[in-house]
């Protein structure tokens, strides 16, 4: 808004008298203060310019035909509480101006008055309205940023009221009620231990400043599964040190607790893996040199006796570096690019085939009808079929078929790995994507693995928006099909 | 030696099985062989061992696991229990340990890597 020539305006004004004398000289005095002045003269053209748009000051006579100043006022009081009002009073009686002030005026101006005086007390005014306005600004800042925050942050005061509580914390403590704002904690937090802590810091004299933290498990509810919280729960303080209330802010850690007990399974499994073969390989040293297997001659117990504080050697490093490992990056690739399927599955076949055919199995692809192109990690790609391929492989006995199909349908490509190995037990079926599942019976107790190969590929699968599924007979074989959506469908 | 002197080696690594065992007979000691809690279970109850060495981290069935059943069991408490350990600090958090850190009620345990003269030491001292 400018008023010609670029000055920025200080403010707006109305002025409403029915003395057009005093209207003009406001005016003179106010736009020479860089006001932008608009006037009426009566109650209802005043309220119907107020009606369109803001003032900032409303100067308003209070005694006026048609409809009083008080009348004005209390209009403006109700529905334009940013806007102060100064009354003009005619006969300077102490009675109208304390009960114009009673009804919400800012201050008043009796009648005559000298430019200086309305100089003066509009300056006050729009110091204050200015002050208002920053003060709401502000709050309604902080009101959308505390809202738009992943975190939940609740405040209360020192009557353990609600001030505040935006929505991540009622999603988070689970409340779907109406407005939380003044009810008390308990009506609203069910959480014993949240509770305390809110308790805990309304209590902490005012010299001590801590923060309570503690970690939260929240029981699943509705749609959430269940999640772990970060509280931290601290008492706030007025000038002279008092408990004001509490703000407590939760924090959602359920993912990175998640990836903790995965690096932790994770390590756990590499070192039953790698030591357990370690472990055996000792004893079987130690069985030959205690002359269980025949004699040992002079010459080998000294090599046996050498491989063996090695291997020693190898599983104490094995244990350190375990202390050491933590799963770093993701394991998959993000970056997606057009990719011939067909190719990839030719290049897998003859990359696996010489592994196949020293177990004894013959590994082929079914004839492949046209293909079309899929978005996909090339990488991520060959994980998938590699892992599948390598594990149709290793379930299978000797003299049996590993066979790779695909096709397109409903505009998804299928490509189905086929074997004719032991099968999956229908029990174990569900849980075979899990991370370190491993089927152990009869047949594969010997077989080796991390538990991680179909954990891994049904992650990258699903980073793909595709799924994966498995049919499988105990002792006839079995299916895995990787479904993948095809490029613009 | 008149007395039962069977033993049931438990554990899902069939060399360790195999070494345990021809360490064990050539001690003079009978031995059957299980490979996973559940199998524990059935030669248990077809061949009645006076001991059984029992790993621990075990598909089916752990080891903290069927200890428990044998011990609260009228028919089996009086069987020998030696618990085979590779638990370590470092993993004691994780599923494959669920008990770590919890009493057992197993009569002994031997940690892995087995020294095969301790073995032998304890399965004497316990019959």
């Amino acid at each position: 808004m400018s008023t010609g020539a670029g000055a920025k305006v200080k403010g707006r004004i109305l002025v409403v008298d029915d003395e057009s004398r005093i209207r003009e000289a406001c005016r003179m005095v106010l736009e020479e203060m860089g006001f932008d002045v608009v006037l009426a003269a009566d109650g209802e053209q005043g309220l119907a310019l107020i009606r369109d748009r803001h003032f900032d000051i409303i100067l308003v006579d209070l005694m006026m035909p048609v409809m009083s100043g008080f009348d004005v006022l209390a209009a403006v009081r109700e529905h334009h509480p940013d806007t102060v009002v100064i009354v003009i009073t005619g006969y300077a009686t102490v009675e109208h101006s304390i009960e114009a002030m009673k009804k919400g005026a800012f201050d008043f101006i009796p009648k005559p008055f000298t430019p200086d005086q309305l100089r003066s007390i509009v300056t006050k005014s729009i110091r204050y309205t200015r002050a208002l306005q920053d003060i709401a600004d502000s709050k309604s800042r902080l009101r959308v940023m505390v809202n738009r925050l992943m975190d939940g942050v609740m405040t209360t005061d020192g009557e353990r009221r609600i001030v505040l509580a935006n929505p991540a914390f009622l999603h988070m403590i689970g409340w779907s009620g109406d407005t939380v704002v003044g009810r008390l904690v308990e009506e609203v937090v069910a959480d014993d231990q949240l509770r305390s802590m809110i308790d805990e810091a309304l209590a902490m004299p005012p010299d001590t400043f801590t923060e309570i933290v503690h970690e939260l498990s929240v029981a699943a509810w509705d749609s959430q599964p269940e999640r772990i919280l970060d509280v931290r729960c601290a008492p706030f303080r007025g000038r002279t040190g008092a408990n004001l209330g509490t703000i407590t802010v939760l924090h959602d850690i359920t993912a990175s607790k998640k990836m903790e007990r995965m690096k932790s399974d994770f390590v756990s499994m590499v070192s039953h893996e790698i030591r357990g073969p370690m472990n055996s390989l000792l004893m079987q040293i130690q069985v030959i040199l205690d002359g269980l297997a025949g004699e040992v001659t002079a010459k080998q117990r000294e090599i046996l006796e050498r491989a063996s504080g090695k291997i020693h050697n190898l599983t104490n490093m094995v244990s350190e570096l375990l202390d050491l490992a933590r799963i770093e990056a993701g394991l998959i690739a993000n970056a997606k690019e057009s990719l011939d399927i067909r190719r990839l599955l030719e290049e897998q076949v003859a990359f696996h085939r010489p592994a196949a055919a020293a177990a004894g199995i013959t590994l082929e692809i079914e004839p492949l009808p046209d293909l079309p192109l899929i978005q996909a990690n090339p990488q991520g790609m060959d994980e998938v079929f590699t892992n599948l391929i390598t594990n149709a492989i290793k379930y299978s006995p000797p003299d049996s078929r590993v066979s790779l199909a695909a096709g397109v349908d409903a505009g998804f490509l299928a490509v189905t790995v086929r074997d004719t190995g032991y099968g999956i037990p229908e029990e174990d079926l569900e849980e075979i994507f899990a991370s370190f599942y491993r089927v152990k019976d009869a047949n594969t107790r010997t077989i080796h693995g991390t538990g991680l190969g179909l954990a891994i590929v049904k992650s990258i699968v699903n980073a793909h928006r595709g799924s994966i599924r498995v049919e499988s007979k105990l002792g006839q074989g079995s299916a895995f099909t990787v479904s993948l959506p095809v490029s613009g469908a | 030696m008149s007395k039962n002197n069977l033993i049931l080696v438990v554990d899902d690594d069939t060399d360790l099985v195999e070494m345990m065992a021809m360490k064990l007979e050539s001690k003079k000691f009978r031995v059957a062989k299980a490979y996973d809690g559940v199998e524990a279970m059935a030669r248990i109850k077809e061949e009645r061992p006076a001991l059984i060495i029992l790993d621990v981290m075990m598909p089916r069935k752990d080891g903290y696991t069927l200890c428990n059943e044998l011990k609260t069991s009228e028919e089996y408490k009086g069987i020998v229990v030696v618990l085979l350990t590779a638990v370590t600090d470092a993993i004691s958090s994780t599923n494959y340990t669920h008990m770590g850190g919890k009493t057992t009620l197993a009569d002994d345990y031997v940690p892995k890597p087995v020294d095969m003269d301790k073995l032998v030491e304890i399965v004497q001292d316990s019959l």
